[in-house]
């Protein structure tokens, strides 16, 4: 998983992104990453809105 | 992942436990195992693929029998009998150990297999074997490492690699070059952060006031539509694809018969010199835009060049320009209080007051120097303005021989179609009428295509314009608000995210496009050029001109192109994954195990094959007959070698003819008569 710490032009919209846009990114990501190979699709909504949720209070 | 090692017990040929170590290092990286045909080469390589996926490839006959028979039959009626497979590999400096289990028991004349079971092991922190904490399942661990779907392209069989990327699987490699890659990843979260971002506007939608309620229900509508057509496009893009390959397909019977070889060949020459005109039109059409936008305004100008020059005139006329005197000789004058005359020049004399007054006419010299400035600037656009419409006739007349000769092309091309069509023949009138219909089909559907683009602009801007509004909204409800920060850091994360995947793509495909087009002209003799599409789909193109025509290439040629494919992404995932690129599967690191490798290449083929697939692959796992292992092949690896097995086949024939293998001088028996009633394999490690 590539961190923010770690700027290149590819990455730059990550990196550049304020820090609750950034965290949402990061962890989306990272929940994504984890599920890609996973049958079970069902709760990935509920997941992410909770991400958004937890970060934006 | 790294493959450490590989026990069988009683699976399929192995009767009882047989375990191979496989090679790691960086220069000895291959692991060959040698077997005869029948002797169980497959069943090692479906060992793998059952053990961490519960697949087989296509080549092992009857996959519901995986216990060994000999087992099996000296087993007692309805005892179970136990077959596994445990492999053992590394992935991140951290050891695992899978097995997949199953058993079977004779019931009468059949025997009955249960399902299998999968167990992981890992060696944790504290350098000891733990089993997984129950919220975690080892098939997601395999498949965050190496995903089920992609399992084929690094575990294959060789002689059918080219399926991968036959022109009915373009999608599925599509799919798993964009898996890999990691795009995948950042597909699924703008999908599902929109989804996300729709549940907080309901949210929004059922706290918020009237208009704000109006402007997410007009916000949504826009939407809705442009992501209809979004899906559209996909649809026509797909469809445009089919109808190329149907159009090759069509042109290729038509130069197989001979009646009309000669006129499909025009034809294609022909077509070749459309697609020339086209572009050349095209770049004619940029050349003309550019120069528009450069000094395109310098035409405006002539009127405002009049008036300037008339001014200068003017001031000439006065005796104002040029100006022949410099304002700081006269003021060096005054302060000296003498003129070059020798004149004195005191305070209240006329004398001053004279040279004073040239102090007036002096102050144009800065006038002047203006003047001339803007006239060699004036000067300069009446320059440009009659370059500008020299590149202008000259485009034009251009583009109107350009069109001419299209339109003679145009014509030359409808009287072959015409021809074709009043044929005596009835196959080559259909194949014409054919081929007509996919030409209107891919007429309506670039139109369609272009049309939907400009709609899908217009209710992404509408969209945009209302999420601003919603935005810029003042809701006094701190609920409000907080839904209000959620949708907007949400849309953020959409929009960066989107822009981190075009960023990508730009990079990946051209730099993917690259390599493997590198690896394959490494290995083929042919012009051909593999092309990557915008969705990564792969394909084999032959220039003729200016224009690409997919080839219909051999079996060869695609096994060439598969094992560049797989190639060139184990080189560049590694590479971007160095770069914190990739958010694919949690690897950079792929073994490649392949059986029967180099399938019906060629002697030179194998060589290059040979040659480069070690220095590509992290590590390597083969299993080769004699034959395939034979000179060419054996010299390019064996300095890579690093671990050997031979595959002993205990056969029951009564007329078994025994037979070896000679590796480093010494001979290793391949074939033998079984000292039981059944045939088995056993495995033989070569000393090194």
């Amino acid at each position: 998983m590539p961190t923010p710490s770690k700027p290149t032009n590819v990455m730059a919209p990550l990196t550049t992104a304020p820090p609750q846009v950034q965290a949402i990114m990061v962890q989306v990501l990272k929940l994504e990453q984890e599920r890609l190979d996973r049958s079970d699709r069902g709760l990935v909504n509920d997941a992410i809105l909770k991400i958004v949720k937890e970060v934006v209070q | 992942m790294k493959l450490l090692s590989l026990k069988l017990f009683n699976f399929r040929p192995f009767y009882g436990e047989h375990q191979l170590t496989f090679a790691k290092g960086d220069a000895r990286n291959i692991t060959v195992i040698h077997g005869n045909n029948g002797s169980g080469k497959t069943a090692v390589l479906n060992a793998f693929t059952w053990a961490l996926y519960e697949k087989f490839t296509a080549a092992l006959a009857s996959p519901e029998n995986l216990v060994n028979r000999r087992a099996l039959a000296e087993a007692k009626k309805k005892q179970p009998i136990e077959c596994f497979v445990e492999v053992a590999f590394e992935h991140d400096s951290k050891q695992y150990r899978i097995k997949r289990s199953c058993r079977a028991y004779r019931q009468g004349e059949s025997v009955e297999q249960t399902s299998s079971e999968l167990f992981m092991q890992f060696v944790g922190d504290d350098g000891r074997w733990s089993t997984l904490p129950g919220s975690q399942q080892p098939e997601d661990v395999i498949g965050r490492i190496l995903p089920t779907s992609l399992h084929k392209y690094f575990f294959f069989d060789g002689e059918r690699i080219e399926q991968i990327v036959r022109s009915g699987n373009r999608s599925e490699i599509a799919e798993a070059t964009q898996k890999l890659l990691g795009v995948k990843v950042i597909d699924n979260a703008i999908k599902h952060l929109t989804n996300a971002r729709k549940t907080l506007e309901d949210e929004l939608d059922g706290i918020g006031d009237a208009e704000t309620k109006s402007l997410l229900a007009q916000k949504r509508e826009a939407e809705k539509e442009a992501t209809y057509l979004q899906d559209r496009q996909l649809e026509i893009d797909q469809e445009l694809t089919n109808q190329a390959t149907l159009r090759q397909e069509y042109s290729q019977k038509l130069l197989d018969l001979t009646e009309v070889q000669e006129q499909q060949q025009r034809r294609e020459l022909l077509e070749g010199q459309v697609t020339e005109l086209r572009d050349r039109m095209q770049e004619a059409k940029k050349v003309l835009k550019r120069a528009i936008s450069n000094s395109g305004y310098t035409v405006f100008l002539p009127a405002i060049e009049e008036k300037f020059r008339a001014i200068v005139k003017d001031r000439e006329d006065k005796g104002e320009l040029p100006a022949d005197i410099k304002q700081t000789f006269v003021q060096e004058l005054l302060n000296r209080e003498r003129c070059i005359c020798g004149a004195e020049l005191h305070e209240g004399s006329p004398n001053r007051k004279a040279v004073t007054a040239w102090l007036q006419k002096s102050g144009l010299a800065d006038v002047e120097a203006a003047t001339y400035r803007i006239e060699a600037q004036v000067n300069e656009l009446a320059r440009q303005r009659e370059d500008f419409w020299q590149v202008v006739d000259r485009e034009q007349a251009n583009i109107g021989r350009y069109r001419q000769t299209l339109a003679k092309v145009e014509d030359d091309l409808e009287d072959i179609r015409d021809q074709l069509r009043q044929s005596p023949r009835e196959d080559i009138r259909l194949l014409q009428q054919r081929l007509d219909e996919t030409d209107d089909s891919i007429q309506s559907l670039t139109l369609e295509k272009g049309a939907n683009e400009e709609k899908i602009g217009r209710y992404k801007l509408e969209a945009q314009q209302l999420r601003k509004q919603i935005k810029d909204r003042k809701l006094n409800q701190s609920r409000q608000k907080l839904a209000q920060q959620r949708i907007e850091a949400a849309q953020e994360a959409i929009d960066r995210l989107k822009q981190l995947k075009a960023n990508q793509d730009e990079r990946f495909r051209q730099e993917l496009a690259e390599k493997i087009q590198e690896l394959y002209g490494q290995i083929s003799f042919k012009a051909y050029l593999p092309r990557l599409s915008e969705r990564y789909e792969l394909s084999l193109v032959e220039s003729v001109g200016k224009r690409d025509t997919l080839v219909g290439a051999s079996t060869g040629e695609n096994q060439i192109l598969s094992l560049a494919f797989i190639g060139g992404v184990i080189e560049k995932v590694r590479q971007w994954s160095a770069e914190g690129l990739v958010m694919g599967p949690d690897s950079s690191t792929f073994p490649v195990v392949m059986d029967s490798p180099f399938g019906s290449l060629d002697e030179i083929y194998r060589r290059q094959v040979a040659k480069l697939i070690p220095a590509l692959a992290d590590q390597l796992i083969v299993m080769a007959t004699k034959t395939q292992w034979r000179g060419e092949v054996s010299e390019e690896m064996t300095e890579r070698v690093g671990r050997e097995y031979v595959l002993l086949y205990n056969s029951v024939k009564p007329d078994c003819e025994p037979d070896t293998i000679d590796i480093n001088g010494k001979a290793y028996p391949l074939v033998r008569p079984s000292t039981s009633k059944f045939e088995y394999t056993e495995v033989i490690e070569v000393k090194r």
